[in-house]
């Protein structure tokens, strides 16, 4: 057993006594009921269990949790879909998402959502050109999968976010 | 069919099944084990005794254990079977994977169990002049021996390295559903210590 303390999208959780060979995807879905998060293959290949990692230096990243301990979280900052609203005022990626219609069945959105908000808080510390644009979110998306194929609305809502506030997302006079 | 040809035929095709199992009988417990350098102490000449044991030593260095991690190409190999990495994974800079996909993100610092997932804290590629994969023994040898391919150590180093370095260690308890490196880690390292210590010579092939 491991004593597992971990703030998630801003609430402290814990010290929870977990066992060692629990899964962070079971902690969140079972434990705390937070099934926003879902489990897809079980094997860190289509990343719908991705959540988001915020790391002391600022950064964040997007990890898998079905093939990584709870343990391994302690002491981590995380966020997951339940976290991007304020209430009931959606982001603007959530928005977008929304308005392209991107998901259908909605199994990889949580993924998908958390990815595209990582590259959005990536792009507003290191813009990139407006030509490498493209590019820029076919790598940030790339690895989630999404078998309803929704991949071209994904790339073209979180383009879209990215478009309308081009002065903070993209260098300038490109 | 005559009756004598018939017992040629089924002595003939007991020989070639007996063959075979005496074969998989041989690839499945011979890998397992690793010989210590004692046990080339008949070979006289210092040389081929010393190339004799990185011959040994080849079982690990060629192991799926050790060439997955050292790939002839930007992309890691996994399983007993070295298929391609998936999710597809490149080395970046630093052979601890792309800004957006570090190795540390889904291996963390042991193996998970349920996740079939291998873990520890330093996972990341050999640099890619280390690269393992596809090569005979006698080429990871002379590898071994060049500064400018072996992470810039001495052969001395080398010892520490197979012997003690716990990365390296990980590939004798690497979880379930992969098979370990032959032998134990202390007698890898027994081996390197013994080949430099004969002259580090490598074998013809």
């Amino acid at each position: 057993m491991t004593k597992l303390s971990l703030t998630i999208n801003g609430r402290a959780h814990g010290p929870v006594e977990v066992r060692d060979e629990l899964s962070m995807n079971d902690f969140l879905r079972e434990y705390l009921g937070m099934t926003g998060t879902k489990f897809g293959c079980g094997a860190a290949q289509c990343l719908s269990c991705a959540v988001i990692v915020d790391d002391p230096d600022g950064t964040s990243y997007t990890s898998p949790t079905c093939v990584a301990s709870a343990a391994s979280f302690d002491g981590k900052t995380i966020r997951t879909v339940e976290g991007h609203a304020k209430g009931d005022e959606l982001t603007a990626l959530q928005k977008a998402f929304i308005r392209h219609f991107a998901f259908q069945c909605g199994y990889c959105t949580a993924g998908f959502l958390n990815e595209g908000q990582v590259l959005l808080e990536r792009l507003a510390k290191a813009p990139v050109k407006r030509a490498d644009l493209e590019n820029t979110i076919a790598e940030a998306l790339d690895g989630h999968i999404c078998r309803c194929t929704g991949y071209i609305k994904y790339h073209e809502a979180v383009r879209d976010v990215i478009l309308a506030d081009s002065r903070r997302y993209l260098v300038a006079n490109q | 069919m005559k009756s004598e040809l018939r017992f040629q035929l089924a002595v003939a095709v007991l020989a070639v099944a007996a063959s075979m199992f005496t074969g998989y009988a041989v690839s499945q417990t011979a890998p397992q084990s690793l010989a210590s350098p004692e046990s080339f102490a008949s070979i006289s000449d210092t040389d081929a005794r010393s190339a004799a044991m990185f011959t040994e030593l080849g079982k690990v260095l060629t192991h799926p254990r050790c060439t997955n991690c050292h790939p002839a190409t930007d992309r890691p190999r996994q399983g007993d079977e070295g298929r391609l990495h998936q999710p597809p994974v490149t080395r970046g800079a630093d052979g601890h994977g792309l800004p957006a996909m570090r190795c540390s993100i889904c291996h963390k610092h042991a193996n998970f169990e349920p996740g079939r997932m291998p873990g520890h804290p330093e996972w990341h590629l050999a640099p890619r002049e280390m690269a393992w994969e596809g090569k005979t023994v006698a080429e990871i040898c002379a590898q071994l021996k060049d500064p400018a391919r072996n992470g810039g150590r001495k052969l001395e180093e080398l010892i520490h390295h197979i012997g003690e370095d716990t990365l390296v260690g990980w590939a004798w308890a690497p979880g379930a559903g992969r098979s370990p490196v032959p032998g134990t880690q202390k007698q890898a390292g027994a081996l390197v210590e013994a080949w430099v210590k004969t002259g580090a010579a490598c074998p013809a092939q």
